[in-house]
């Protein structure tokens, strides 16, 4: 028992000890980095290209997974005092850009690096909170082996939808990869929808909304986003599908079980791991006007607190983050995204970018913010997949999943 | 000196409930315990199942994961996923870290609730008898509810991004159950010892540390084992509690690997399998002793 | 008189034993609760400076929300079916390890190794169990049975049980084990001699002997389940749909996600009266019948 006692007494003294340590030096900025899982890794890319620049600058990160608890640290933060960098993602600027927890970046030189479309999605009444680092292309991501076997076109309309997922089935290949599991994918898809459906008609619809102008349950154009979903679980592995994680989805579709999935540039970096060879495209989801743009989305942002006392450090990071092509380039490959960043481009091949092209030059791109910017993704949007994964599941009425949206209205703001 | 006097004498007077020959030991290996082995042997499988199977996927590479079939072995007995395992989750430190936090918050939490326990057990007053309600109401709050509570309180204390502010959190936490498993073995410590050891003068404290500390054994080592495998695993507190990298513990570092787009299934096998290696040593290690303490913990709760 | 002062002298001691434990304690846990409950009083969204009042309205939405009313169906559920198969199986299993079987050491370890594995782990393994292995299985048995229990809102209580039972089973079993091997073996050689049958002596020693294990047990796995969370954030996420969202995974999801930290507070509270109540009444009965036993 003695013996217990002075074991515990040499433990204390050592956390006396290792307390000591780490009284900083140099200046420590310290960063909270919401992630995906496609990003994690690139800290040792930005801190490494730093270091070369500004040796006096040590980052201290706290990463973590954005959608699960990137929210609740923030929440922790705001309650104390926000660390000096946040890295989130340009959806968030929306969320805490109002509320004077982050700095105006107008008038930096840095700023200026960015491409001017990234601008206008973390720009709050003429304040602009963040520097938007990468981003996404969302749509319809399909087996372009499959689709010439077949002798498919890419569709415009839903009729040649309808067209594509008939010969599909005659052939019996299952038209959609879908993984329903996380809801989160219900959300995305969703949204997507939404965008080419109802914000690109009516880019204030969220504001109605709240206004009491318009609601879910009697909206045509968003009772038909409710109603791809089934279009999608009615023709995807239905029974599977609420069993299946994004990786062995994207890995089926890898291996030409589904021909199609609606998803993001977030589903490349596992399309690589399983097949570097696997070709594939990408278009919009086709919408009811048959003038569906191809969805980016500004992705991964980075934001300064506005009480930071490093003001002039986290101004430098943010410089070696847009100067610094090859650890921009790096980063873009190591996270198989698309830059947004003037005169950079991602060295990896990425056989959808001569679609992305495609759509740029013919200007039919379209901000995924003109939606997330209207209608608040948690607790909104989140629960919203959550109606709509009861209703294909049966335990909700279409009626019922649109009804409860509308009793959410109140937190719908983002 | 006097401590393990006492020990000794106590020792040789009454031993602890051992794990006596029980009832079916003295019986014959019959038909029926042969059938119970095989379903007990069948239950096992079941159970080390998947344990197998996690262990099986720590060898693979992302292609077998989803190429192969998930029954079959591994191509070859490849560490790149350890490796990587090593290297995401920042090994050193985040083992040493989390070792830190388990060692020293089990070790103060067991003196505590042993002291609490112990006054608990003999001041039968109204102020103990109600201090062990308040300790057991703890049973019953969900921590996961309080979260901005707790952080906002720690950091009015300036305990966030502290050692010792984890330390002390789990042992807030841990108190409840501490003081309910050892008020219930309480009843093994014989008063007769205590007040010889007043008459001859030993003080409450010396009493406590060298006669009482000494008799609850079985119950620090079970308090030890079910409190270092919570907090070796837990998530929660140490995330609320803990920001920079030098801190941060083995759940924190791998809470990545499980979110929900991950895709780095392999290397989070390999990372579960080195986490979970240490407790279950310390199960195997300690079982003798944990078994005893359930023994009286389960008769006297 | 000399006497009486050394005994205070000693409370004190004793008093200071308590303490150093009851203030952290205080600080730690009840202190928490108490902010929360103010929380609770109003419409704070957990990140604003304002904090509008607005009396006991988190309350009275409480009992009208359709979700909540889900939620507690959901885990009350969960409590019920846990409680009773890990109560059955944890015994069973101990009885089968009390008699002359060889091994018992490495039965022991192995039923006991999934509990000191984190939950969050437990659903990211059951996960891959059903979607992965599973399937797989069926495929080299050429059977059809449907594994994937996580998929519908029909099994999906079925697939959490078993992944829960899987992980405490083992807890549990120790605890009987113990109960049963303090068992005293002179009343099992008493009962021979009166030529009493197994089942007998089952009946009129074992269970009246292991009262206190069962209490011990039903109560721990009660309160237990009904604080499910983190099994859930890696396997189901609550769905599909909300099939599998437990309360506290609701208030969680609510407070945090949803930006309504004062309905949430609102809402551990009752939480915690429920906690209380389930278990008093549960002490109650169960210490009656080790009475009367």
């Amino acid at each position: 028992m003695t013996r217990m006692l002075i074991g515990g007494l040499m433990i204390m003294a050592l956390i006396g000890t290792s307390l000591a340590w780490g009284a900083p030096r140099k200046t420590t900025v310290t960063i909270l980095a919401g992630l995906s899982s496609t990003d994690d890794g690139m800290q040792e890319i930005i801190t490494k290209a730093v270091a070369a620049k500004y040796p006096g600058i040590t980052l201290q990160w706290e990463a973590l997974g954005w959608s699960d608890n990137f929210h609740p640290k923030m929440q922790q933060y705001i309650q104390t005092g926000l660390p000096d960098i946040i890295v989130g993602k340009a959806q968030d600027v929306a969320t805490y850009g109002g509320q004077g927890l982050l700095a105006d970046l107008k008038g930096k030189k840095y700023l200026t690096r960015v491409l001017d479309a990234a601008i206008p999605g973390v720009t709050i009444k003429g304040k602009t909170y963040g520097l938007v680092y990468n981003c996404l292309y969302q749509g319809v991501y399909y087996n372009r082996k499959i689709f010439a076997e077949n002798g498919l076109k890419v569709p415009i309309t839903h009729a040649e939808l309808a067209k594509v997922i008939g010969t599909l089935k005659a052939k019996g290949i299952t038209p959609f990869a879908t993984h329903m599991v996380d809801t989160w994918s219900i959300g995305n898809m969703t949204m997507q929808f939404a965008i080419n459906d109802v914000f690109s008609k009516t880019p204030t619809w969220g504001d109605q909304f709240r206004a009491g102008k318009v609601s879910f349950a009697t909206s045509a154009a968003y009772k038909k986003c409710y109603e791809y979903n089934k279009l999608l679980f009615d023709n995807t592995w239905s029974r599977e599908t609420f069993s299946l994680p994004q990786a062995d989805c994207d890995a089926r579709m890898v291996q030409g079980l589904a021909a199609m999935k609606v998803s993001g540039s977030w589903s490349i970096q596992n399309f690589m791991n399983v097949d570097p060879n696997f070709d594939f495209g990408v278009f919009p989801f086709p919408n009811q006007t048959g003038d569906a743009k191809l969805i980016f989305e500004p992705n991964m942002t980075w934001m300064k607190s506005a009480r930071t006392k490093h003001s002039a450090q986290v101004d430098q990071v943010f410089d070696v983050l847009t100067s610094d092509k090859k650890a921009a380039i790096a980063f873009l490959n190591l996270t198989k995204t698309s830059s947004m960043l003037k005169g950079v481009s991602p060295t990896f091949p990425n056989p959808s970018q001569k679609d992305i092209d495609k759509y740029a030059a013919a200007g039919k791109l379209i901000d995924a913010n003109s939606g997330n910017n209207q209608l608040q993704w948690g607790g909104f949007q989140d629960e919203n997949a959550k109606d709509i994964a009861s209703w294909l599941q049966g335990t909700m009425t279409l009626k019922q999943a649109l009804e409860a949206a509308d009793s959410r209205r109140a937190i719908s703001k983002p | 000196m006097r401590g393990s006097n006492g020990n000794a004498f106590f020792k040789g007077k009454k031993p602890l409930p051992a794990e006596n020959p029980a009832p079916g030991a003295a019986e014959k290996y019959t038909l029926g315990t042969g059938m119970i082995q095989v379903l007990m042997t069948l239950a096992a499988l079941l159970f080390a199942a998947p344990v197998f199977i996690i262990l099986n996927y720590s060898f693979k590479t992302v292609r077998e994961l989803y190429l192969s079939n998930p029954l079959a072995l591994p191509e070859s007995f490849q560490l790149g996923n350890y490796i990587s395992a090593f290297k995401k989750l920042d090994l050193l430190t985040t083992f040493t870290n989390t070792f830190i936090y388990t060692a020293v918050t089990v070790v103060v939490l067991v003196m505590l609730c042993g002291a609490s326990s112990w006054a608990i057990a003999r001041c039968k007053n109204r102020f103990f008898k109600f201090s062990y309600i308040y300790f057991l109401l703890g049973i019953f709050i969900p921590h996961q509810a309080l979260f901005l509570q707790i952080y906002m309180i720690g950091f009015r204390t300036g305990l966030i991004n502290t050692r010792l502010g984890v330390i002390l959190m789990y042992i807030a936490t841990g108190m409840s159950f501490g003081v309910f498993l050892m008020t219930s073995f309480m009843t093994t410590v014989p008063v007769e010892l205590e007040e010889a050891a007043k008459i001859d003068g030993c003080s409450v404290y010396r009493t406590y540390f060298f006669i009482v500390l000494p008799l609850l054994k079985p119950a620090i080592a079970t308090l030890t084992i079910l409190q270092a495998f919570q907090i070796w695993n837990d998530y929660l507190m140490a995330s609320l509690f803990i920001s920079s990298q030098e801190l941060r513990t083995l759940t924190l570092a791998m809470q990545m690997l499980f979110s929900q787009q991950s895709s780095d299934y392999t290397t989070a096998m390999a990372a579960i399998i080195i986490s979970v290696l240490p407790v279950a040593i310390l199960f195997i290690s300690m079982q003798k002793y944990f078994v005893k303490g359930m023994t009286v913990g389960a008769l006297k709760g | 008189m000399r006497r009486k002062s050394f005994n205070r002298r000693e409370k004190l001691q004793y008093l200071s034993l308590v303490l150093p434990g009851l203030l952290l304690f205080t600080i730690g846990l009840i202190l928490p609760m108490f902010l929360s409950f103010s929380y609770s009083l109003t419409s704070w969204d957990g990140m604003s400076a304002a904090k509008p009042f607005i009396g006991f309205k988190n309350y009275a939405r409480f009992f009208t929300d359709p979700f909540a009313g889900q939620a507690w169906i959901f885990t009350f559920k969960f409590t019920f079916w846990n409680t009773i198969i890990q109560n059955v199986f944890a015994l069973l299993f101990a009885i089968a390890l009390n008699s002359a079987i060889k091994g018992k050491k490495i039965y022991r370890t192995v039923f006991f190794i999934p509990c000191l594995i984190s939950a969050i782990i437990v659903g990211f393994i059951w996960l891959r169990m059903f979607i992965n292995i599973l399937p797989a299985l069926n495929r080299f048995l050429g059977t059809n049975i449907n594994f994937l229990l996580f998929g519908s809102g029909k099994t999906v209580l079925a697939g959490l049980l078993l992944a829960n039972n899987w992980q405490w089973i083992g807890y549990w079993m120790l605890i009987y084990l113990a109960a049963l091997q303090s068992i005293p073996g002179e009343l099992y050689e008493a009962a021979n001699i009166d030529g009493a049958t197994t089942l007998g002596k089952f009946r009129h020693i074992t269970i009246p002997l292991l009262a206190p294990a069962f209490t011990i047990c039903i109560v721990g796995i009660t309160t237990g389940s009904l604080k499910v969370y983190e099994l859930l954030v890696t396997s189901t996420w609550g769905g599909p749909g909300r099939a599998s969202t437990s309360i506290i995974y609701y208030i969680y999801n609510t407070a945090i996600s949803g930006r309504q930290y004062g309905y949430g507070s609102a809402m551990s509270i009752v939480l915690v009266l429920v906690l209380f109540l389930v278990a008093l009444v549960q002490l109650g009965f169960l210490r009656k019948k080790e009475v009367q036993l």
